[in-house]
C-alpha cells in the first residue's frame, strides 16, 4: 500500500480529492459571506456616524436660528474618508459647509441615505432635514466612499486567512481522521502479511470493520477455493501415484524372479533390457510425480516446519549408500547442522534428485560428497562429485525440463535438475551449479536465505513464474 | 520363518510372495485387511507385509487395529503414495519399517529379515546374523558355533552395531556407547575399536564405515 502509493489508488487521496473541491467552494462562499456581513456592519455604522454629526449640526442651526456662521472647514478632499458638511437654508441658499453636496431627494426616513457621485469622487451622504419656523434646512454630511481600500481591504484579508487556516485545519483533521478510520484496515493488511501464505488459513474476522468484511470474506473465499485446489492437485497426484507405481512394481518384481529363473538364461539379454526398461519407466513416473507434486499448486498448503538440514542429509546418503558401492563410488557426508522453514517432503526430493545425479553421472571409482551447514548467508545444502562435470555454457541449460546433455551415456528423465530447481525456488533458495575443487567435476549448491521474508518474496516469484 | 503379505494387486502380490519364497520365507497371502485380521488371528506369523491401498479398510487401518489388539507381530508397509507422509503415519501407527514402491525384490527379503532379526532379538536376546550369533544377553559372540572372545569396550561396540544391523550408527552413538568406562577415551578410540572388532569378525560380517556418517554392519548376502 505504501510503497505502491504512486500508482494504485489511495482512499486516503481520493479522500481528500474528493472532499477539495466542495471545501474549496466552501471557503469562497464563507469568505464572501463574511466579508458582505462585515461591510453591512461597518456601513450601519458609518451611517450613524453621519447621522450623528448631522443631527448635531442641524441641532446648532436650530439653537442660533438662520444667522449661524459655520467656519469654512478645509477644502474637501477626495481621500478615503475624509468629511464634508453642507448647511442648505429653505432657500436653498447655503448657510454653512465647506463644499455644496448634492442634493439628496427626501426619502422616508430622516436622516436619509444615499450614495452619490461628486464628480469622480464618491460619496456617502446622510441627509437630516430639520423644520424651522423659517422652513426647512437641509444638513448634509457626507464621507468619501472608500470601496476596496482600508478598512475594506483589511476586512477582507482577514476573512480570507481566517477561512484558509480553517481549511487547512479541516484538512489536516480529515487527513489524520483517514488514518484513524483506516487502522482497521491496516490490521487486516498485517494480518494478511503474516499470514503464512502456504497456508491459506482463513483470515480472521473479529477485528474487522464492517465496511472491509466483504473483501475479507471474499479472500476468505479465495482462499477456501484454493486450498480446496491444491488438496484435490495433490490427491489427483497421490491417487496417479498409486495407479502408476503399483503395476510397475509388478512387473519389476516379475522381471527379477524370471531373471533368476534357469529356464529363462537364453532369454536373459532380452530380459535384462525390459528390466532395465522398466526401471526408467519407474524412475521417470517417480520424478513426474515429484515434480507434479513440487507444483506450487500442489504445495499451497504444505506443511513448511523448521528442520535441520543433518538429518536430512544423512537419511538420503543412508539411503544411497549401497547404490554407490555397487557402482563403485565412495558417498559420503560431510554434515553440521543448519536450520532451514520447509517440507521435509520436498527437501527430500530436492536432495534425493541431486544425489541421483552425482551417482549417475560420476564415473566408477570416483567420490561423492554431501554437505550441509550454516555459512554467513545462511544454511546450505551441496552435493559434490569428481564426475565430468557440466560445461560452463550448459549449466543453465540442465535446468530446464527434459534437458539432457548431449554425450552422457547415463540414462535419465532431464527432470531431475528441473525438480531441485523447483523446490529451492518454494524455499527462496537458489540453485547454483559450479565445479568442484581444481575445476573438476561439480558442485551443485542450493543457498537457502536466512529471513523469512526472503522466503516471502521468493515465493510469490516462484509463484508467479515457475521454472 | 511365515509371512502374511497383504497385497490387493495379483501381479505385486505373486512377486512378492515368490521373491520371498525363494528368500527361504513361508508365503501366505491375503488380498484385504479383513481377510489378513482373520489370518493373523487363527494362525502364526512371524511378519505381515501389508500395502497401504487396500480395497476397503486400507493397510494403515489393519495396523492400527492390530497394534490396538496388543499385537506385536513386526509390520512392513508397502506404499505406493507419498513416501514421507506414509512412512511418519505408518510408523506413527507402530509398523516397524516401510518400503516404497516400486522396490527391488532383494531389498524386501533383506528388510523382512532385518524385522524379524529384530523381533527375535526383543523376544530372546538372541541375535543370528549370518553365520554370526550373538547373545546378548548373555555377552557372548559365536562365529559357526565357535566363542570369539571380545574385550568389553570390543563388546559394545559390536552390540551396538548388532542391534542395528544394516543401519548407520554415527561415531559420535559409538563413542557415546564405550565411553561408560572410567579410562579415557583418546580421539580416533572408535576407529581403533571398530577395527579390532572388524578383524576379529574376519569374513562373517562385513563393517562398512561410511564417510562422515559412521558405521555399519552386514551380514555377506544371505542364498
Amino acid at each position: 500500500m505504501t510503497r505502491d502509493a504512486g500508482r494504485s489508488p489511495s482512499i486516503r487521496r481520493r479522500l481528500l480529492l474528493f472532499l477539495l473541491p466542495p471545501l474549496i467552494a466552501l471557503m469562497l462562499i464563507s469568505v464572501y459571506a463574511n466579508y458582505r456581513a462585515a461591510m453591512v456592519f461597518m456601513r450601519a455604522a458609518n451611517d450613524e456616524r453621519l447621522a450623528d454629526l448631522a443631527i448635531a449640526l442641524a441641532a446648532e442651526v436650530k439653537a442660533n436660528g438662520m444667522e449661524v456662521r459655520f467656519p469654512s472647514g478645509s477644502q474637501p478632499t477626495a481621500r478615503p474618508g475624509a468629511l464634508s458638511y453642507s448647511i442648505l437654508g429653505p432657500d436653498g441658499r447655503q448657510l454653512g459647509g465647506n463644499t455644496p453636496l448634492p442634493v439628496v431627494p427626501p426619502g422616508k426616513s430622516n436622516p436619509t441615505f444615499a450614495d452619490v457621485q461628486s464628480g469622480s469622487t464618491p460619496l456617502r451622504v446622510a441627509t437630516y432635514r430639520l423644520r424651522t419656523s423659517a422652513g426647512p434646512v437641509t444638513v448634509s454630511v457626507a464621507q468619501v466612499n472608500d470601496p476596496g481600500t482600508g478598512s475594506a481591504h483589511y476586512i477582507l484579508a482577514s476573512a480570507w486567512l481566517i477561512d484558509f487556516i480553517q481549511l487547512d485545519v479541516i484538512l489536516i483533521i480529515v487527513w489524520i481522521g483517514v488514518h484513524f478510520g483506516l487502522k482497521p484496515l491496516l490490521a487486516v493488511r498485517r494480518q494478511i502479511e503474516a499470514h503464512e501464505t502456504r497456508e491459506l488459513k482463513p483470515l480472521e474476522l473479529h477485528d474487522v470493520p464492517a465496511e472491509v468484511r466483504p473483501l475479507v470474506d471474499a479472500l476468505n473465499l479465495l482462499f477456501d477455493m484454493l486450498r480446496e485446489a491444491a488438496a484435490s492437485q495433490r490427491r489427483f497426484v497421490a491417487d496417479t501415484a498409486h495407479q502408476l507405481r503399483t503395476p510397475i512394481a509388478g512387473l519389476l518384481g516379475q522381471l527379477e524372479l524370471l531373471m533368476r529363473e534357469p529356464q529363462a538364461a537364453p532369454l536373459a539379454e532380452r530380459l535384462a533390457a525390459l528390466h532395465d526398461g522398466t526401471t526408467r519407466l519407474a524412475h521417470s513416473a517417480n520424478q513426474l510425480l515429484t515434480l507434479a507434486r513440487a507444483d506450487p499448486s500442489a504445495t499451497l498448503s504444505d506443511q513448511f516446519e523448521k528442520l535441520d538440514l543433518k538429518v536430512l542429509v544423512e537419511r538420503i546418503v543412508e539411503a544411497n549408500v549401497d547404490r554407490a558401492t555397487r557402482a563403485g563410488l565412495d558417498l559420503g557426508a560431510e554434515a553440521s547442522s543448519a536450520h532451514v522453514t520447509g517440507s521435509a517432503r520436498l527437501l527430500e526430493d530436492l536432495l534425493g534428485n541431486l544425489v541421483d545425479n552425482a551417482l549417475k553421472y560420476t564415473p566408477s571409482g570416483g567420490h561423492v560428497t554431501v554437505r550441509c551447514g550454516a555459512s554467513s548467508q545462511g544454511a546450505y545444502l551441496e552435493v559434490e562429485d569428481d564426475g565430468p562435470g557440466i560445461p560452463q555454457a550448459e549449466r543453465a541449460q540442465v535446468r530446464q525440463r527434459f534437458y539432457r546433455s548431449a554425450g552422457v551415456s547415463a540414462d535419465g528423465t532431464g527432470l531431475g535438475l528441473a525438480i531441485v530447481d523447483e523446490i529451492a525456488a518454494q524455499h527462496g533458495a537458489i540453485l547454483a551449479i559450479d565445479s568442484g575443487p581444481g575445476g573438476r567435476g561439480t558442485r551443485m549448491r542450493v543457498n537457502f536465505e536466512t529471513s523469512v521474508t526472503a522466503r516471502r518474496r521468493a515465493e510469490r516469484v516462484g509463484t508467479a513464474n515457475p521454472v | 520363518m511365515r509371512i502374511l503379505i497383504v497385497e490387493d494387486d495379483e501381479l505385486v502380490a505373486d512377486a512378492i510372495a515368490r521373491g520371498l519364497s525363494a528368500a527361504g520365507f513361508a508365503v501366505d497371502r491375503s488380498a484385504s485387511a479383513e481377510a489378513a485380521s482373520s489370518a493373523l488371528a487363527s494362525e502364526h506369523f512371524d511378519l505381515a507385509v501389508v500395502d497401504v491401498g487396500l480395497p476397503g479398510a486400507d493397510g494403515l487401518t489393519l495396523v492400527r487395529r492390530l497394534r490396538a489388539a496388543g499385537t506385536l507381530l513386526p509390520v512392513l508397509i508397502l506404499t505406493a503414495r507419498d513416501a514421507l507422509a506414509t512412512r511418519v503415519e505408518a510408523l506413527d501407527l507402530g509398523a516397524d519399517d516401510f518400503l516404497m514402491k516400486p522396490f527391488e525384490l532383494a531389498e524386501l527379503a533383506a528388510r523382512c529379515r532385518a524385522l524379524i532379526r529384530r523381533a527375535h532379538v526383543n523376544a530372546n536376546g538372541q541375535l543370528s546374523l549370518g553365520r554370526l550369533r550373538i547373545d546378548v544377553a548373555g555377552r557372548q559372540l559365536r562365529i559357526d558355533d565357535a566363542v570369539v572372545e571380545l574385550t568389553g569396550r570390543e563388546w559394545l561396540v559390536l552390540e551396538c552395531l548388532a542391534l542395528n544391523a544394516g543401519k548407520i550408527v554415527s561415531k559420535d552413538r559409538l563413542q557415546q556407547a564405550i565411553a561408560s568406562f572410567d579410562q579415557a577415551l583418546t580421539p580416533n578410540a572408535v576407529e581403533v575399536y571398530v577395527s579390532r572388532v572388524r578383524s576379529k569378525l574376519g569374513n562373517a560380517a562385513l563393517i562398512r564405515a561410511v564417510r562422515g556418517l559412521g558405521y555399519r554392519l552386514d551380514e555377506p548376502a544371505a542364498r
